[in-house]
């Protein structure tokens, strides 16, 4: 007569496999989750041979990798590879830097991270923007990188270089995290020099489209695969009646969720973002697996709140297509009036926002007055947070009142 | 601007006589051209041109597919006698703008037991990598050949032969450690002399007996590596990268070994060793030694005239004869590690162990000499890649295809 298994015994099993096996990730998971969710000034201690460290701020121009193991509270990742990163910022005193994990080792991770960022906040005094910024999207349900501080240590003494803001990359581990896939198209939009394109129609020649988006998935697959969907949705985005946007973008572009996005970083008066004074900027562009169906990701929100002075919240809408079209069309206009309005509320809630800048300061402050390097007087850091929390009191009722100047 | 003392002394020796000479300039042909201004100067012109028809695997995650020709080697030389006391020889690539010059050196010639060469020439090392590359047996240099020995550089050398052509040695300095080392290496400021030797010895040149033709000798190079990402190169035969880029700082020692016999008329056989050691002191993530870095490398190969005992023996093709017919067979070994335990960090280039990597490599040819300015030439290569003792998935058979058509005097 078979013995009948009970039902806590498969439970105990069970749970103990999960432990074991699919628990590990698990853990790896929310073990970084304490590192990227800015709750404490993290130390992140990056061992690079001397040599190496001398040259990555002598030939910061260049984008020579270099070994490193990562070292967070006593784990120490072996074989990441790091480089200096930027365009703008790139700088020899302070620079920020890009940390690869599977450069060296196939499908190596930190924590379940593919890559990190390090940002030395070399435009930024206050070293807090970018952080706010992500973090108001990702409070609005918009996939965005999870940005931390951390003091950053290097070098077999551990010497102390300074507050570094670190970022999560727009990488497969990224998309695994937000969409549960990592097999669809991600590219890396390019800013080029002296450009102003916000999704204008280039024409039929893929090649226009090539040094504007680099693949960060599938790179090895031909151009017409590559650049044929990028193409093809631009052409949509300017082909489509003002009047007819959802149906003609639908499987293509969510618009709620662009609409959305254009008005969190008119919120934040992000400068250098979707309709930027230099055309469109800063993003990264997903397309699912198997779909049409595309996503923008903010990257880099550093240069938002630094302006203000009652600018209404659809400065420059026509800098980009689909701005220019959602503004000029009256059903569209409110919805992104409406979601004007959800912004302001979300961050005034609670003082929501305020907090998360009020704790930024204070988390970081001690150490970035023992920074060496920091690019910027002390003095400059104390104003430009009293700036901006100025800003986030402000916003929110400066935001609601243009609105309501419209009629809305 | 190396080459511009030698520049000078070429000038200043032709400018002493060459009022007397100019009235006594004098061209010929014999095989090649040669220009003879009086006793001053000979001048025999010479012209080497390989192109290659290749078919190599696809390995995309290497590198984008090889172009089926290349134009492998177009050179053209000088060398004869400057004055009676001299000898030169100046040759330059054609198709490399940028560092055009190969060999271009004058050396001593009156006195063989003990001569002096001085300028760019190739450092006394490896038997494979001296030959001619319009003399070797094969295509492609053995990988040891191609990427351990240390190439051309700038040196002064003095060598002879002792004995009744028993011993023949060389002894050099050189600028820097040859031009057959990474990018970064030939362009670092840091880059110190590099010191060679090479002996060979031919012990029974005097006897009739079969050991007649047999030579033996060994070699070394040691040098001052400059820190940095310095490590030895090694491709495979396509020409991708297979060993680690690793960073290297203090001693580069090579030791080599050869042998060459030609024991029956029409068959030959040749084979080396080298091993190259790369020190990495302070090479370490954490600024600490690393253990020392070893590249190996040999081949032994064969090859049988089919139509007789001397090639320049067989009647020309399309002049009575079909030329001289050869084949050849080589098997080699290209092979990089250190000691140490792995520590899961070997493909890191500040790596304590660097995983093992082998390259067997196994040639088999045909060479068609159709007169002495033609040579067709066509291997069958087959490699197999292992890393750590384990066949490389995907890399246990691969198979090249190579064509050379050759034209030179």
């Amino acid at each position: 007569m078979a013995r009948r298994i009970s039902a806590p015994f498969v439970a105990t099993i069970l749970l103990v496999a999960f432990c074991l096996c699919g628990g590990r990730p698990l853990v790896a998971q929310s073990q970084v989750d304490s590192l990227l969710d800015g709750s404490s000034l993290q130390d992140l201690w990056v061992h690079v041979n001397a040599r190496d460290w001398e040259d990555l701020h002598t030939h910061f121009q260049d984008n020579t990798y270099y070994p490193a193991d990562v070292e967070w509270q006593g784990t120490r990742v072996r074989n990441a590879a790091i480089r200096v990163r930027g365009v703008a910022s790139r700088n020899g005193h302070k620079p920020s830097f890009r940390l690869d994990f599977n450069r060296y080792v196939t499908g190596q991770t930190f924590f379940g991270l593919d890559a990190l960022t390090l940002d030395s906040s070399w435009q930024d005094p206050s070293m807090i923007t970018n952080r706010l910024s992500m973090a108001l999207f990702r409070r609005l349900g918009i996939p965005a990188p999870r940005v931390a501080h951390v003091r950053l240590f290097a070098g077999a003494g551990r010497e102390y270089v300074g507050v570094y803001a670190v970022t999560e990359e727009v990488v497969p581990s990224f998309l695994r995290t937000n969409f549960g896939e990592d097999n669809g198209y991600l590219y890396e939009f390019n800013h080029l020099a002296n450009d102003t394109w916000g999704f204008q129609d280039l024409g039929p020649r893929l090649g226009s489209y090539v040094p504007r988006f680099s693949p960060k998935t599938h790179d090895t697959e031909s151009v017409a695969q590559l650049y044929m969907p990028i193409r093809d949705l631009v052409e949509r985005i300017n082909d489509a009646p003002q009047s007819d946007l959802e149906s003609r973008l639908s499987g293509y572009l969510d618009l709620d969720t662009f609409i959305l996005e254009l008005a969190i970083q008119n919120f934040v008066m992000q400068t250098d973002g979707l309709v930027g004074g230099v055309g469109t900027n800063n993003f990264y562009l997903y397309r699912f697996a198997g779909k049409n169906l595309s996503l923008l990701i903010p990257w880099d929100q550093g240069n938002a709140f630094g302006w203000f002075d009652d600018v209404p919240p659809w400065w420059n809408m026509d800098a980009n297509v689909l701005a220019s079209k959602i503004w000029n069309e009256p059903k569209y206009r409110a919805r992104y009036l409406a979601a004007l309005l959800r912004v302001a509320d979300v961050v005034s809630a609670d003082d929501w926002l305020l907090g998360e800048a009020q704790r930024d300061y204070q988390q970081i402050r001690e150490a970035v007055y023992a920074d060496a390097f920091a690019p910027y007087p002390l003095s400059q850091f104390e104003q430009m947070h009293a700036s901006i929390q100025q800003f986030i009191r402000a916003r929110p009722d400066n935001v609601r009142q243009h609105v309501a100047s419209l009629g809305q | 601007m190396r080459l511009l003392p030698l520049a000078v002394v070429f000038g200043m020796l032709l400018s002493a006589d060459a009022e007397r000479a100019s009235a006594q300039v004098r061209m010929t042909f014999d095989k090649h051209p040669v220009i003879e201004v009086g006793n001053l100067l000979t001048a025999h012109i010479r012209f080497k041109s390989q192109v290659d028809f290749r078919e190599f695997p696809e390995e995309l995650e290497l590198s984008p597919a090889k172009p089926l020709v290349d134009l492998h080697r177009t050179r053209i030389g000088l060398e004869g006698r400057l004055t009676r006391a001299l000898e030169y020889q100046i040759e330059g690539e054609l198709s490399d703008a940028g560092a055009p010059w190969r060999d271009a050196y004058v050396q001593t010639r009156s006195f063989r037991q003990l001569q002096v060469r001085a300028g760019q020439f190739k450092i006394p090392f490896s038997l494979d990598q001296l030959t001619s590359g319009m003399d070797l047996d094969f295509n492609y240099r053995s990988l040891a050949g191609s990427f351990l020995a240390p190439g051309r550089d700038v040196g002064v050398m003095a060598f002879g032969r002792l004995i009744n052509d028993v011993f023949r040695y060389q002894a050099a300095v050189f600028k820097h450690g040859g031009d057959n080392v990474r990018e970064s290496e030939r362009t670092d400021p840091q880059a110190d002399r590099t010191y060679a030797g090479r002996l060979v010895v031919r012990p029974w040149i005097r006897s009739q007996s079969v050991l007649r033709t047999l030579s033996a000798g060994a070699a070394f190079t040691s040098g001052r590596l400059p820190a940095g990402p310095n490590g030895v190169r090694g491709k495979t035969v396509p020409g991708d990268a297979f060993f680690e880029h690793l960073f290297v700082n203090g001693n580069r020692q090579r030791i080599g070994g050869e042998f060459q016999w030609r024991p029956l008329g029409p068959v030959g056989l040749q084979a080396e060793f080298i091993q190259v050691r790369d020190q990495r002191f302070g090479q370490g993530i954490d600024n600490e030694d690393l253990p020392n870095a070893y590249s190996r490398g040999w081949y032994a190969s064969g090859v049988w005239l089919l139509t007789g005992e001397r090639k320049k023996d067989a009647r020309p093709f399309l002049r009575g004869g079909i030329g001289a017919v050869e084949i050849g067979a080589r098997v080699e070994r290209l092979a990089s590690w250190s000691h140490g335990v792995n520590d899961g960090s070997f493909s890191s280039p500040r790596a304590p162990w660097v995983m093992p990597r082998v390259d067997d490599v196994w040639t088999g040819g045909v060479n068609w000499y159709w007169n002495e300015y033609v040579k067709l030439q066509a291997n069958v290569i087959r490699e197999r890649r292992r890393e750590d003792g384990h066949v490389i998935i995907g890399k246990g058979s691969l198979w090249s295809e190579t064509f050379r058509v050759q034209l030179g005097f």
